[in-house]
Parts: structure tokens; C-alpha cells; sequence
């Protein structure tokens, strides 16, 4: 029998700013030697990141690892320089210093690497994190939010190991032990009162069908992007990859002591659904694969102070899009994959970082249709938007994924159309991604991109270079621009070492309050400066 | 799946009994020592054997090794054999990985061996060194340095009391005159980037 480990809960970090250090390291996952790990502020996966609607986020990010990695805020609306997509690459030992408003309603939502051919290593390694979202309407609900007690996040994944306890990351799809959150067998109590889990799949193939071993009835409240407009009750509910479901459980008829367990009932899926292939090892393979197994061991504990033991009949009015308020359409297929060796795409081309695939007009609504007359399911993603879904060709759509979403799972034979806005985040510079969210398909080439531009944008004529003076130099801890000779704006500011190594990437930095140089060793630098109108020009500066 | 392909690439050497051809293995280094000075092979020709160790300052797998290398290092004093430590981390990127900080950790923690630092990566890139640590061990045979043994110091890395300690009984069999038992394992731990692949 298992022996079960207490589920670790991410440590929560609360605020505006937030200092996120990207690391190798180790953890002991297995009995013998330590598996060599990476994670955030830690030694696997990383911090819980609180944050409130309305604010203006700002991320520090420092890439401490042997290897150049991105790190995109799955879900968020925001420009798409800040979005930490695959083009914003950050090279070992260098900062990167996003920052956005925070327009997303209270939801979950999560961080993780980005980079083309490496996201599944650098996610399996375990880099990421979650973000949580409150706002004003939600916090005006009687729903559990005590972080680890009665608001409980679960981050499921699992590995597969080699012989020398090494995860394996090439030619697998699938793991062959699952971690929640980071935790082996994992276990946790609960108060006997309604329990919130924040459910986030970040598997790289794998979908959960998951239910309580009792079977009893839960209620999901929330999806991607936002809370539904009332629970909607069920038994069995499917989370794929990327996506995120809250859920209220009632635990309150159960006595102290007692336990259950969430379970994935994945045995006896069709095919086409990712975890159900028959087979124990080889890429498609696992140890888990077509099988029931539990995720969370419940042990029922006593009831907090000022428990919640009822349900909200009502949650959040949503103004929801509908078809019909789409003015364009646009039509994907996913298609090759077959025979072997060719990877799955998206209208038959493979991602191509200089190629822009969709050209999208700033404020318009549009209904994208994603067909998948292929072998296999697939999650599709989208950055920048939080979208409805308006129709499955394979039968009405699921109560319980009728809210806000950013990710789906499209089976075989199957067309899933959804209606997004496009507002605010015009850059005709820097795309935004869409892609099949599994780590595999996404490397080899499963993603396009899609620029969202001004009605009047275009490549116009372009203003002289932006001269610019920086002071003072030499310079101590603040480095200040003098604005006024760059007009058109500064669209990114890197910080360049003597020896050519890029240290500090800024996208449109805020720099009335300078640029922030203490963590510099004294030496020569160069201030790149690309502005708005995608002139560029270097100055030179020595840091004291 | 480097670190695999290198792993094969070895294997195919250690299958060769004769010395390859021309010194293809090996060249004669010199590098800078962390306290000062260089080590350079070549002045050292009445070695047996040379335990070279590829490891960093930032590692936090290969910071577990201090105590068990120190081990190694006097089992190789007391038998003509050489440990030495090999930084081939590119300092433009790591700035912990300086000669100054290698100097201030060696003498810090009391290393009993040389640290060098492989600026150039090219004796790395010679031994075919992925991560660190990962030790590769060179037995002197009819005058040519032959590989006897690569991959990992032991089998666990946090619970030395419970590792089975390869590159300690590869050494111990090398001495003893007999064929090396387990002559390959994985290494694993902080990869280390080349300066070429660097974006």
C-alpha cells in the first residue's frame, strides 16, 4: 500500500511585485538517489501568486538555470511584449521585468515556461506556478478562500523516471507516478465543512476524469478565466491539459476521521483520449494510462472557525459572448501527425517564429472554429483572450465548461468553435501564440501566431532614429533616460554587459522612476533601446 | 539526449583496448588553479591515473560532493593518481563561477584537490562533459591516457551512506590491476552550456 506524503501547498506570495528566481535544483521524489529539478524561488514548481484585479503587477525575473527559458502568464490579458511567449527568450542569468494591469476577473490562473522545442523538459523539470486573481465580486461570495485550509490547490502531473531516478523527457507523452503538487501519494486534511480545490491540470498529454471515490456530488463554480454564474453539480468532471476548474465539495456530512479519495477515473476512455492508450511503457505508454487512480487521499478533519457549509445559489452575472457577436470568422484544422514522424500542426504548417499566421483588428469580436478530423484529441490554447465556447459538433456543450476559458479539449472528429474579444493590446511588433497546450506537440511545432493590430496600423513611414541621452554616467543605482528626444515612445530597453551578454530585458520599461541597476556589477554596459516605431540605437554606459 | 549520445561516444572509446590513434582522446591541458597558478598536465608524467571531476560553484547537486571528493582525493594522493576539479561554466553567464569565487569556495570548504577553471570549455568539450558533476577517470596505459570510467561519483547524491560509490570502486579496481565493473553510469545534475549555443 502507498505510503502517503502531506500534500505540499505552495508557499502564497501577496502583492504587487513579485521576485521570481528561476533555478536548477534537487528534490528526493523517490526512494535512492534525487532527481535533478527546477524550480521557482525553490526546488520544484513555485510560489502561489495573489494578486487583485485593478492592480498593476510588476514581475522580476531572474533565470538562474543552466538553460534560457520563457515564462508566459497563462491566461492573463496583457500586451503581448509582457505575455512571456517564445519570443521573449531569457538567457541564463539575465532579468526580465514584465508588468501589466491586471484586467482578469478572480479566477485561477498559472506561470510556466514558454520556450519552442523546450517547454516539456522545462516544465517536467518543474518550473511554474499558480496566480490567483481576487476581485470585488468575488470576495462578495460566501466561498472558502483560507489558502491551504479550506482553499486548496491541486496541480496535477505526473513522471516518468529512468533507471538512475532522472525524469525523462523525450519521446514520452505520458509519466508513470503522479505528483500533486510536486507531492508522491499525496494526502491531505480537510475541515468536515464545503472545500474549495483550485484544480489546475499541467500535465504534458495527460486528461483526469476526476471524481470522489464515494461518488458523491460536487459542484464546479469556476473555469479559466472567471466563476460561472451558479455551481453546476456533477460527479465526473474532465480537466485537461491547461485548463483550470474550481470546484466546491461538502464535506460536512462525514465524520472526523473518516477519508476519501479524488480520484481519475481514466479506465475504459475511447480512443482519442489522452491518458487511455492501453499500453504500460514506450512513448505512449504508462503506467497510468487506462487506468482508475487516486490523485488526493482525504482525510477528514475537524471544522475551522467560521466554516462555509453551504452552497452559493448564485455566483457571478457574466456578460457572456454569443455568436452572434462575432464580425469575422476564422477556420483552423489540425492536421498531419501521420504517418510517425510528422509532427501534429496547425493548417498544415509548423510553427515559424518570423511568420505571422492570423492578423487580428484591435476591438473586434471573432468566432474561431478549431477542427480536428485527426487521430488524436488535442487542448487547444489561446493567448491574450479569455473566450466562450458556442458550439461542439459533437454535442452540446458542458455545463461545467460554459464559463470563461482559454483552453479545451478538442477530441477526434470534432469541431469546437468559441468567440473571444480582441480589446486594448494592440502591437503590430509582438505576436500572441495559440497552440495544443500538451509539451510535445507544442515543441515540435503545434502552435501559430497571431498579431492583434490597429485598424490604421501599418507599417508607416517611420520617424529618424530616436536620439537619446541616458544620466547620470557613470552611474550608481538609477539609470534615467532623458524621454523627450525618444517621441514615439520606448517600445524595449535591453541592458547589455561589456562582453555581449544581454543582463536586464525590459519591455516598455516605466522610466520616470529610472531604470533600477543596483544588481549590476560595476563595469561598462550598453542600453539598447528599440522604440515604438521599431528604431533601435545603443549608448553606452559604466555602472560605478 | 546529449547526455546520452556522449554516454554512447565513450562507450564506443572505452571499447578500444589499444590507445586511439594520435591522441584523439587526449591533449595535454593547462589551466588556471583557483589560489593562484596554473596546473598543466604535461608536467605531470609519473601520474598513474587522473581523476578529472567537472563541477561549479552554483550547482546545488554538485555543492553535495565536497566531503566524498576530498575522500577520493586522499585515496588518490597515497596512490599517484590526480583528482582534479574542473569549472568549465562560462563566466560571462555565471558570475559565481569566477576564478576569485572558486578560490574563495576551495578554500572555504577545505578542498583537499586542485579546482581549476576550463575557460575556453575545451577541455570539457575534449572529455565530452554534459553537466556537472560527472567525473571522468584516466588510467596511463603503454603511455597513452585511456577512459576507464565516466559518469556519476556515487549513486546518491544527498544520502552518501546509502550510495554505491562508482567512481570510488572504479578507482579502487583500476588500482588493484583489474578490469573496471561498472566502467560507465549516467551523470546527471546542472547542464553546462557551451559557449557557442549561448542565444
Amino acid at each position: 500500500m502507498a505510503q502517503y506524503q502531506t500534500l505540499h501547498i505552495p508557499q502564497a506570495l501577496y502583492g504587487k511585485e513579485f521576485q521570481l528566481t528561476l533555478k536548477d535544483s534537487f528534490r528526493q521524489l523517490r526512494p535512492g538517489n534525487q532527481t535533478i529539478t527546477s524550480g521557482v524561488n525553490g526546488d520544484f514548481w513555485g510560489p502561489t501568486l495573489f494578486i487583485n484585479k485593478g492592480d498593476t503587477v510588476r514581475m522580476d525575473v531572474l533565470n538562474k538555470l543552466n538553460d534560457s527559458t520563457t515564462l508566459h502568464w497563462h491566461g492573463f490579458h496583457l500586451p503581448a511584449v509582457m505575455d512571456g511567449g517564445p519570443h521573449q527568450v531569457i538567457p541564463p542569468n539575465t532579468r526580465w521585468k514584465p508588468y501589466w494591469k491586471i484586467t482578469n476577473q478572480a479566477a485561477t490562473y498559472w506561470y510556466h515556461p514558454h520556450l519552442h522545442e523546450m517547454t516539456q523538459e522545462h516544465m517536467t523539470k518543474g518550473l511554474g506556478g499558480l496566480i490567483i486573481v481576487r476581485d470585488s465580486v468575488e470576495a462578495a461570495l460566501a466561498l472558502p478562500r483560507t489558502y491551504g485550509t479550506d482553499d486548496i490547490p491541486l496541480v496535477l502531473s505526473s513522471r516518468r523516471y529512468d533507471a538512475s531516478n532522472q525524469f525523462v523527457f523525450t519521446n514520452t507523452a505520458y509519466g508513470d507516478y503522479l505528483l500533486t503538487n510536486g507531492t508522491p501519494n499525496a494526502q491531505y486534511t480537510f475541515p468536515r465543512q464545503m472545500v474549495r480545490l483550485r484544480i489546475l491540470n499541467a500535465e504534458t498529454e495527460r486528461g483526469f476524469i476526476l471524481g470522489f471515490s464515494d461518488n458523491r456530488t460536487f459542484y464546479v463554480i469556476g473555469n479559466d478565466g472567471g466563476l460561472l454564474e451558479a455551481p453546476v453539480s456533477l460527479t465526473r468532471l474532465p480537466v485537461f491539459v491547461g485548463e483550470r476548474y474550481e470546484i466546491l465539495v461538502d464535506l460536512s456530512g462525514l465524520s472526523e476521521g473518516s477519508t476519501l479519495d479524488l480520484k481519475a477515473y481514466n479506465s475504459g476512455q475511447t480512443l482519442g483520449f489522452p491518458g487511455g492508450e492501453p499500453g504500460t511503457d514506450g512513448q505512449f505508454g504508462s503506467l497510468l494510462n487506462n487506468k482508475d487512480f487516486s490523485v488526493l487521499h482525504i482525510i477528514i478533519g475537524a471544522q475551522t472557525a467560521k466554516p462555509i457549509l453551504s452552497l452559493p445559489a448564485s455566483l457571478v452575472k457574466q456578460n457572456y459572448l454569443s455568436a452572434a457577436d462575432a464580425t469575422n470568422s476564422r477556420a483552423l484544422s489540425i492536421t498531419a501527425g501521420q504517418p510517425a514522424n510528422n509532427p501534429f500542426r496547425f493548417d498544415n504548417k509548423l510553427f515559424d517564429i518570423n511568420y505571422i499566421n492570423h492578423t487580428v483588428l484591435k476591438n473586434t469580436t471573432e468566432k474561431w472554429s478549431v477542427t480536428n478530423n485527426n487521430v488524436f484529441g488535442h487542448c487547444f490554447h489561446i493567448h491574450d483572450v479569455q473566450f466562450k465556447i458556442v458550439s461542439r459538433s459533437s454535442g452540446p456543450i458542458g455545463a461545467y465548461e460554459s464559463g470563461w476559458k482559454d483552453a479545451f479539449f478538442i477530441n477526434r472528429n470534432e469541431t469546437v468553435s468559441f468567440v473571444a474579444r480582441f480589446s486594448d493590446q494592440a502591437d503590430p511588433q509582438h505576436p500572441f501564440m495559440y497552440h495544443c497546450h500538451f509539451g510535445n506537440h507544442e515543441d515540435e511545432g503545434m502552435m501559430g501566431q497571431f498579431v492583434v493590430s490597429e485598424p490604421t496600423q501599418g507599417n508607416g513611414p517611420s520617424t529618424a532614429a530616436s536620439k537619446f541621452q541616458i544620466y547620470p554616467n557613470p552611474v550608481g543605482d538609477r539609470l534615467y533616460l532623458n524621454r523627450s528626444e525618444a517621441p514615439d515612445g520606448v517600445y524595449y530597453i535591453s541592458i547589455i554587459s561589456a562582453s555581449g551578454k544581454t543582463v536586464m530585458m525590459l519591455p516598455r520599461p516605466e522610466l520616470h522612476q529610472g531604470i533600477d541597476v543596483s544588481h549590476l556589477a560595476p563595469g561598462v554596459y550598453y542600453l539598447h533601446i528599440t522604440s515604438e516605431n521599431k528604431k533601435q540605437s545603443t549608448v553606452s554606459f559604466i555602472r560605478r | 539526449m546529449s547526455t546520452l549520445f556522449s554516454t554512447l561516444l565513450l562507450s564506443l572509446f572505452m571499447q578500444v583496448d589499444s590507445p586511439p590513434a594520435g591522441g584523439v582522446l587526449f591533449r595535454d591541458f593547462s589551466l588556471k588553479q583557483a589560489g593562484g597558478g596554473y596546473y598543466t598536465s604535461a608536467a605531470h608524467k609519473d601520474l598513474k591515473g587522473m581523476v578529472l571531476v567537472f563541477t561549479c560553484n552554483h550547482c546545488p547537486f554538485a555543492r553535495l560532493y565536497t566531503q566524498r571528493l576530498n575522500n577520493l582525493a586522499r585515496t588518490c594522493d597515497s596512490a599517484g593518481v590526480q583528482l582534479l576539479a574542473i569549472n568549465a561554466m562560462d563566466t560571462l553567464v555565471y558570475e559565481d563561477e569566477t576564478l576569485e569565487a572558486m578560490t574563495l569556495r576551495a578554500k572555504t570548504e577545505g578542498w583537499k584537490f586542485p579546482y581549476l577553471q576550463d575557460a575556453d570549455q575545451s577541455v570539457a568539450a575534449m572529455m565530452g562533459a554534459v553537466c556537472t558533476p560527472q567525473v571522468f577517470i584516466l588510467w596511463k596505459e603503454q603511455k597513452h591516457w585511456v577512459m576507464r570510467y565516466s559518469g556519476a561519483i556515487d549513486s546518491n547524491g544527498q544520502e552518501p551512506e546509502l550510495a554505491e560509490a562508482y567512481a570510488a570502486e572504479a578507482l579502487k579496481d583500476l588500482l588493484a590491476g583489474t578490469m573496471v565493473r561498472t566502467p560507465s553510469t549516467q551523470a546527471f545534475g546542472c547542464r553546462i552550456y557551451y559557449r557557442k549555443q549561448q542565444p
